[in-house]
């Protein structure tokens, strides 16, 4: 009874003293932070990518956490800040993440967050003369092409539009063979609209022998898109490719019904294989075809989707590449024998750069993903095609 | 010349959306001599209201949506009057025009954080009508929202005039202190002006919703500088004067966009603003009364 009554004692008074039990002493906190939009226009892309930040750190934490270089258990925590897709704000917030304990931040949503941020970061690993924050980015859903490049510190693991258009636009050659000109219509104030039109799909679409015979333009907060649609009527193309986000897509397509505008093939922008595409156009989205880099088309995808929709989540090709890079980071965690101690910080978050550094390829939802010398990736994809109010897979090109 | 002649037809038609916002910009300046920078948020606000019919009534009817937007619209109107105006020094103009500056973010997060910023399709009257008046074309959903403007713009001055609410309402307008003196109560006076306003935003916004064929947050801020420009181009406080605006600036905006481009469009929109305000500061039809 006394040797009880002492055990307890003990306890209250480690309680109380806020010392760890036996049991926990070995297991400590990986702190990973999440950033991106929680509020403005593009907030569900941070809600998407929160939830499946979330459901990944609970599937890893049931399996037993990280394990740590000293054979301890690290448990993942996960906070996630909200950068509201701007520049400023998202510096503040990588700022602020780099000040405190965090390992490695996943994000920014927003390409135009991504860029200026990757610049305050330090450009070459180890230079004394470059006071830049020295914190491991890996982005999932900014998706303009080749940012990466600006930090040795930034690494993505977002699709490659140019491969998955150039493989997209050969698909038309081949199967669509009726289909010889093409119409864009793009998004103009919108960074990676713009990007994805200019620089990928008129350029894939040229070199796959489609004749461009033009494009309309818009403005992301535009409602009225009957002259840019009356130019489209205009050019009677046979294909349509729309790169642009959902509001305005579904605004786009709407008109279109409305001029009885019917090409035989439409194409859209990868951001628009989406759930908001299909809340706000569904019918009128019916039939078009977008390459994407995630799709429920095995076991891991679907209980990826399902852990993610418990979070309040939707799977995308943005939300579930927030969900591959906490396996990776577990991966690299593990084999570069960090410590997650609070003296060790930033000697973790130079083991976890270099770490993500030496991967040459990494499981991902869809297959394996080709990491690239300059810290992107090259992911396997899907096209699918809205049908029936949803987003089907309509080809595996790989 | 038929695309320019069709472009500027489209704009003017458009511009009736503009218009009915820009009346309850207008209307409620008139009243109260202030700004509510909150008007085009409350009626996105009521629109998306109105969507909660189809949630109650899985297949209600359009105009079922818009009655509902009116009442959503109506009610939120009474909110901002409360929280902006009735507990706000009325002496200072910045005070009420920070609070409505406020109110309009509020009401646009709160948009955002109940629909996670994805935009919601919104049911459409004659959205499939299109009248081909020659060569040319006009929408059936856009000649309705051309129809309600003026037929609001009737009702309001029917309202104004033909009425005890409208008598009072002008009286408070030109002379609240008389008024004041004279028995009418003055804060129910801007109340009423606040929830017709507000039903008229609900509308406006269903409208605005329908027209475009899905609702978004991204529609708040474009339509309040869309409302406010429309409001300093007809003249402050005329009705007339904010249709004849909306119709303009909407003809005009597609003029702009046809000859100098999407990017440089809404530069010449303001620049048409800068030209009403350096050599026509009352607008079109300068109100000739004034608060005391």
């Amino acid at each position: 009874m006394k040797t009880l009554a002492t055990a307890v004692a003990a306890a209250l008074a480690a309680m109380a003293l806020g010392l760890p039990s036996g049991a926990t002493a070995q297991e400590r906190t990986v702190k990973i932070a999440g950033f991106g939009a929680k509020s403005g226009v593009v907030r569900s892309f941070g809600v998407n990518s929160e939830a499946a930040m979330l459901a990944a750190a609970e599937d890893i934490n049931k399996a037993g956490g990280i394990k740590l270089g000293d054979g301890a258990k690290g448990k993942v925590v996960v906070e996630f800040l909200d950068d509201r897709c701007t520049a400023e704000e998202g510096i503040s917030v990588i700022r602020r993440i780099a000040s405190a304990d965090w390992l490695v931040a996943v994000g920014p949503t927003c390409s135009n967050v991504a860029e200026p941020l990757f610049g305050i970061l330090q450009k070459k690993v180890g230079d004394a003369g470059d006071s830049g924050l020295q914190m491991p980015v890996f982005t999932d859903v900014a998706i303009k092409g080749g940012l990466a490049k600006i930090s040795e510190w930034a690494f993505r693991n977002v699709p490659s539009e140019a491969t998955m258009y150039s493989s997209l636009f050969n698909h038309v050659r081949t199967e669509f063979p009726q289909v010889k000109t093409i119409y864009g219509g793009v998004e103009e104030d919108f960074a990676h609209s713009r990007a994805s039109w200019y620089a990928v799909m008129k350029d894939r679409a040229n070199a796959n022998g489609l004749q461009v015979l033009g494009e309309s333009k818009w403005l992301l907060n535009d409602t009225n898109f009957a002259t840019q649609v009356r130019e489209m009527k205009k050019a009677n193309p046979d294909a349509i490719a729309i790169a642009a986000h959902p509001f305005t897509t579904c605004g786009v397509l709407k008109e279109m019904q409305r001029q009885g505008v019917k090409p035989k093939l439409l194409i859209g922008l990868t951001s628009s294989s989406s759930l908001e595409t299909l809340e706000g156009c569904a019918k009128q989205a019916e039939g078009m075809i977008i390459p994407t880099s995630f799709a429920p088309v095995n076991a891991q995808a679907t209980a990826a989707a399902k852990s993610t929709a418990k979070f309040k989540g939707n799977a995308d090709l943005h939300s579930m590449a927030a969900w591959e890079n906490m396996f990776i980071l577990k991966g690299v965690m593990e084999s570069e024998n960090v410590l997650a101690k609070p003296d060790s910080v930033q000697a973790d978050r130079r083991k976890i750069r270099d770490g993500l550094a030496k991967l040459k390829t990494t499981d991902g939802l869809l297959g394996t993903t080709r990491r690239t010398a300059d810290r992107e990736a090259e992911k396997p994809y899907v096209f699918v095609r809205a049908k029936n109010g949803e987003w089907t897979v309509y080809h595996n090109p790989l | 010349m038929f695309d320019l002649l069709q472009s500027i037809l489209d704009g003017v038609m458009f511009g009736a959306t503009y218009a009915l916002i820009g009346i309850g910009f207008t209307l409620v300046f008139g009243v109260m001599h202030k700004i509510n920078m909150a008007y085009a948020a409350a009626s996105v606000g009521g629109a998306y209201g109105g969507l909660l019919v189809l949630v109650a009534f899985k297949g209600a009817p359009a105009w079922a949506v818009f009655l509902g937007a009116c009442l959503a619209g109506g009610i939120l109107g009474y909110v901002v009057y409360l929280a902006c105006f009735h507990f706000i020094p009325l002496g200072s103009p910045l005070a009420t025009l920070m609070s409505t500056v406020g109110m309009l973010l509020l009401i646009d997060e709160v948009i955002v954080h109940s629909t996670d910023g994805m935009p919601q399709n919104y049911p459409a009257m004659f959205d499939d009508v299109m009248l081909q008046v020659g060569e040319l074309s006009i929408r059936g959903d856009l000649l309705l929202i051309f129809g309600a403007s003026v037929a609001c713009m009737a009702a309001l001055l029917a309202l104004l005039y033909r009425t005890r609410l409208g008598l009072a309402t002008r009286a408070v307008s030109q002379q609240p202190v008389a008024a004041q003196l004279c028995g009418i109560r003055v804060a129910q006076v801007n109340i009423a002006t606040f929830v017709i306003t507000g039903v008229l935003g609900g509308l406006a916004g269903a409208l605005i919703g329908a027209s475009v064929g899905a609702l978004s947050p991204l529609l708040t801020v474009p339509l309040t500088v869309k409302g406010l420009i429309v409001t300093v181009i007809g003249g402050l406080g005329s009705i007339p004067g904010a249709i004849i605006a909306g119709l303009l600036v909407g003809g005009f905006e597609n003029l702009f966009q046809q000859f100098r481009g999407v990017t440089e469009r809404d530069l010449y929109v303001m620049l048409l603003l800068f030209v009403f305000l350096v050599f026509r500061p009352g607008g079109i039809f300068a109100s000739g009364a004034g608060r005391d």
